[in-house]
Parts: C-alpha cells; sequence; structure tokens
C-alpha cells in the first residue's frame, strides 16, 4: 500500500517535471505562428490558424540556406580536421611505447588542460591571431573550433584507444604491417563507436556556438545559424515573430538530430564526468 | 609496438595537435594577459600600462556588480542544480515506466544553442511579452508582477532559473549514470539490514558516487563562468550594466568599447577566479577523502 502510494507520487513529480521542462520549447512553437502584433497585444493567446507570415518573413530577411551551407561547411571542415590530427596524437598517447612514462603524461595532461579554460579569454586574442595568420571568414572560425575540440577529443580518444588490447598491435606488426595500416586498417575500424560519438558531440557544439562566431565574423554573407538567431533584433526594434520564427529554424533540426543520435549525444555529453 | 614507436614517428604524429593546441589555446592566453597590462584601443601600438588595468579594476563599480551577480549566479545554480539534479537522478533510477522517455525530455534543453535558450525565455520573464506578468494579470495579482529580467534586482536570479532550465537533463543524466554504476548487491543488502531509504542515501550511495558527484560539481562550476548568450539575449547586461555579469562586461568592454586593454584585465581576473573557485573544490573534496 506504502509502496504503491509511492509509485504515484514519483510518477507526479516525474510527469510534471517533465511537462515545466519541455513547456518552453512547445510555448516558442506556438508563438512562430502568431504576428508580431498578436504576440505584443496578447501575448497569452494561443494562434489562431497555422499562420506562416513569421517564416516567410524570416526567410526574405535572412537567406537560410546560405546559414545551413556556412554552418555545414564550418562543421565538416573543422571536424575532417580535428579527427584526424587528434586521431594521431590520442594513437601515439595511447598505443605507442614511451621510454619516459613521464614525457607522456606529461603531454596527455597538457593536452586536457583545454578543459577548464574559457572561450571568452580565448575571443580577442584569437582575432589577432587569425588577422597575423590571415585567416578570414570561415576560416577565422575553423582553427578556433579545431583547437578548442582538442581537450575534449583526447579525452574521449585516448581513453578507449587505451582499452583496446595490446596484443592486436603486435600481432599485426607480426604479420608485416606497417605503421599507417595499423592506424587506418586495423585500429581505426574498432574506434568507430567513438568516433561517431565524437562526431556528433562536435556538429552540435558548432551548430550552437556563438562567442568565436560573433566575434570573427564581419559578413552577413559569412554567418552561421547561431548568428542568424540574433539577426532579428535591431537596436530600437525588436521583430518578436521573425525572431521566434528563426530560433524555431534553428532548432527543429537540432531536436531531428538528437532524435536520432540520442543515445550518442548523451554518451559524448556525460562521458567525461562519470569517468572523472 | 616497440619496432614502430620511433622517436621521428610519434613526433611527427603529435605535432600537428601540439601546433594548433598551441597556437590557439595556449598563446591566446599569454597574449590576452600581454594586453592586460596594457592600453590599447585596437589602433596603433599597444602601450605598456603596468598595473594600471588591475587598479582600475577595483575602483570600477560595474566590476565589482559584474562580480555580485556572478557569484549570485554561481551560488544559486551550484546549490540547487546539485540538488535537484541528484534528487530527480534518484527518482528517474527508480523502475517505474516511462523514465527513459521522461529523460530524453528533461535532456533536451542541454543540446539547445545557448542563444535560442535565451530568446525562449524572454517569451516567458519579459515584463511585457512574458507569459509570467500576464498570467499573473489574467489572475488578478497584478500585485506579484515584477521585472524578472531587465529592472534593477531580479536578473541575475533569473538567469539562473534559465540556466538551471538548461542544465538541469544533462546533470541528471550524469547522475543516472552514476548511480547505475553502483553494484544492485550492494543496494539489496543494505536493504536486507533494514536501512530507510534517507539512511542508504546519505551512507551508501552518496559516498559511493563521490567521484562522480565532485566532476559534476567542477562541470557546473566552469559552466557557470561561460554563461554569456543567456544574459546577451535576456538583458544584454542592462539596464545600465546592473545584470552584468564577468563574461558579459569583459565581453562588452573589449568588443563594444573598443577597451581591449581593460577588457583583457577583466577577461584575464575571470578566468583566474573559476580556476580558483576549482581547485578551491578539487582541494576541500580531496581532504574529506582522506577522512
Amino acid at each position: 500500500m506504502v509502496n504503491k502510494k509511492k509509485k504515484t507520487v514519483s510518477y507526479i513529480i516525474m510527469i510534471l517535471v517533465t511537462l515545466i521542462v519541455v513547456f518552453p520549447l512547445i510555448w516558442m512553437l506556438l508563438l512562430s505562428f502568431k504576428s508580431n502584433a498578436e504576440i505584443l497585444a496578447n501575448p497569452l493567446s494561443l494562434p489562431k490558424s497555422f499562420n506562416l507570415d513569421n517564416y516567410k518573413n524570416a526567410f526574405h530577411t535572412l537567406n537560410y540556406v546560405q546559414l545551413y551551407a556556412n554552418t555545414f561547411f564550418v562543421c565538416v571542415v573543422s571536424i575532417i580536421i580535428e579527427l584526424a590530427i587528434t586521431y594521431f596524437s590520442s594513437f601515439v598517447l595511447s598505443r605507442m611505447y614511451f621510454k619516459n612514462k613521464k614525457l607522456r603524461s606529461l603531454l596527455y595532461g597538457f593536452l586536457i588542460l583545454g578543459l577548464s579554460v574559457s572561450p571568452f579569454i580565448l575571443l580577442f586574442p584569437v582575432y589577432k591571431i587569425n588577422v597575423a595568420l590571415h585567416l578570414r571568414e570561415q576560416l577565422a572560425l575553423i582553427f578556433p573550433y579545431v583547437a578548442t575540440s582538442i581537450s575534449f577529443n583526447t579525452l574521449l580518444l585516448t581513453g578507449y584507444l587505451k582499452a583496446l588490447p595490446a596484443e592486436i598491435d603486435e600481432a599485426a606488426i607480426i604479420d608485416g604491417c606497417s605503421l599507417w595500416d595499423l592506424m587506418f586498417r586495423i585500429i581505426l575500424p574498432m574506434a568507430k563507436p567513438v568516433i561517431a560519438t565524437i562526431v556528433i558531440f562536435n556538429v552540435l557544439y558548432i551548430w550552437n556556438e556563438y562567442p568565436f562566431a560573433s566575434v570573427m565574423l564581419r559578413d552577413v554573407s559569412d554567418y552561421t545559424l547561431s548568428m542568424g538567431a540574433s539577426f532579428f533584433k535591431g537596436t530600437y526594434t525588436v521583430d518578436y515573430g521573425g525572431i521566434v520564427a528563426s530560433s524555431v529554424m534553428i532548432i527543429i533540426p537540432e531536436l531531428i538530430f538528437y532524435g536520432i543520435f540520442q543515445k550518442n549525444i548523451v554518451e559524448g555529453m556525460t562521458a567525461g564526468a562519470v569517468k572523472g | 609496438m616497440h619496432w614502430l614507436s620511433k622517436k621521428r614517428y610519434k613526433i611527427g604524429l603529435m605535432l600537428p595537435t601540439l601546433i594548433v593546441y598551441s597556437v590557439f589555446i595556449i598563446l591566446p592566453i599569454i597574449i590576452a594577459i600581454y594586453y592586460s597590462f596594457t592600453r590599447y584601443s585596437g589602433i596603433g601600438k599597444a602601450r605598456f600600462a603596468g598595473l594600471s588595468n588591475y587598479a582600475r579594476l577595483l575602483k570600477d563599480d560595474v566590476f565589482w556588480v559584474s562580480l555580485k551577480n556572478t557569484l549570485i549566479i554561481f551560488v544559486l545554480v551550484f546549490v540547487l542544480l546539485m540538488v535537484l539534479s541528484f534528487l530527480l537522478a534518484l527518482l528517474l533510477n527508480s523502475k517505474i515506466k516511462g523514465t527513459g522517455f521522461s529523460k530524453a525530455l528533461i535532456f533536451s534543453p542541454a543540446i539547445i544553442a545557448p542563444i535560442i535558450v535565451g530568446i525562449i525565455w524572454v517569451y516567458i520573464l519579459d515584463p511585457n511579452v512574458g507569459i509570467i506578468n500576464n498570467i499573473l494579470d489574467a489572475l488578478n495579482l497584478g500585485a506579484l508582477k515584477h521585472k524578472w529580467i531587465g529592472g534593477d534586482v531580479l536578473s541575475p536570479y533569473s538567469i539562473s532559473i534559465i540556466y538551471l532550465w538548461q542544465q538541469l537533463g544533462y546533470l541528471t543524466t550524469i547522475f543516472v549514470a552514476g548511480l547505475k554504476m553502483i553494484p544492485e548487491d550492494v543496494l539489496e543488502a543494505v536493504k536486507i539490514d533494514g536501512a530507510s531509504s534517507v539512511q542508504t542515501v546519505r551512507f551508501v550511495i552518496i559516498p559511493m558516487m563521490k567521484t562522480t558527484i565532485s566532476s559534476t560539481a567542477i562541470l557546473v562550476i566552469t559552466g557557470v563562468f561561460k554563461i554569456f548568450e543567456i544574459v546577451q539575449q535576456t538583458t544584454g547586461g542592462g539596464p545600465n550594466h546592473l545584470s552584468e555579469t564577468l563574461v558579459t562586461y569583459s565581453y562588452a568592454t573589449t568588443f563594444t568599447s573598443s577597451d581591449y586593454g581593460y577588457g583583457m584585465s577583466l577577461a584575464t581576473i575571470t578566468f583566474l577566479l573559476s580556476l580558483i573557485i576549482t581547485g578551491v573544490y578539487s582541494f576541500l573534496t580531496r581532504e574529506k577523502e582522506g577522512e
């Protein structure tokens, strides 16, 4: 009897918390069908019809195809570069022989240190470095994104690669494998799950990233998605309808992405914390 | 592996990562600290100014306001987030139906762009177009209406709530993963010994989850010092810099006022403060583990 009561209370709390968390997202979706005037005059009313004017307006003001394309481009290039370089370095740190064990942990510690660096101290100096290296437009974002992912990728990759048995390497070498073959034909296929987690995690990171984008991108034609959201807020006027519609267009793909890759996303985001 | 672990291979494979990391993470920190000792408006050369930026900081009211706001957010978020997500994890780890679905939904705000999170909450907290004040009006409770954002007092508290909303599911999921690592038979044994649920949590579950709890705490600490878009979207640091946090103030000083030297001294202090709090926390929890 007591147990049943407890169960009912648990249910009620669970449903309540879930509703509270989800409500703002649903509210956002509903608002996007209301006109600017409706939002201002009658904030609590539900939309009268599926009015798509806000979306049409948003499409007129901003070139979303280009926003998506820019974001996609930055995502793909950054992730390819960061995966390549951190796979190499993590392979060295996790599977190669170090006579000096201290050097190995020193290098690992050095690369992990970045987890505690806030991007905000980096913004202006990285801007200066980009100017000095003539990195402009989207290129100005790619290297900062690669660099800020190194620590996380190293944590996940070395952890995973270390767990693969060392006998694999020995057997491969005896069979006459070169280092290159070993890295790409034997170990890489085995690392697929962790690479999937890293890719998905970084797609979200780049999709959502705003501070670097806001500093590095000057031209609207270079904007990534997160910049698009802030576009509707002028100095004196606020286009409420446009902001909501454009926000919905940014988060719908994210939520679909989350629906598909939920397992990897949750794994990637919680991996560091649980393993310690 | 000895044969293939030639020095030149190792160096060659490590080098790309080390170069990118040094140029875009380590070097920028050094540059930021360097600029924090200069006056620089973006035109011409930076002039060395010694400690004057740091002296100015001590006399700058906005700095103290943003420090105060940051600490309010830090304390509120830390306490509420750790406690609530732990309790929620205990609930969602129990054997009732629908926990998987509920977990998936509660986690979803964590994947949304922080800038959108800020926008979403404008429509809830805004004194004019937000739902809360309009509901209070509709219920004839106009007296309870407040400027949740954009007023003189409440902004940092509201920002804490928004951040709580965004992170709750994320931390809950981490705690659930930690709870799953406690062996079932331990909990069985405790139950047979007749421990109440409160006792079980206090004397068995919390001690066994120490590592998860402390790494989560560090995640929260570093996270709080990255709150930026939420403030920018909801209040923009205003009115009159009253809702500024350390991060938004250093950003505004650097990129809006082009006062780069001073902006970098603010950024440096913010970075140091988050490192110090993380360090102190790690130190304190390490002490306890030794008992």
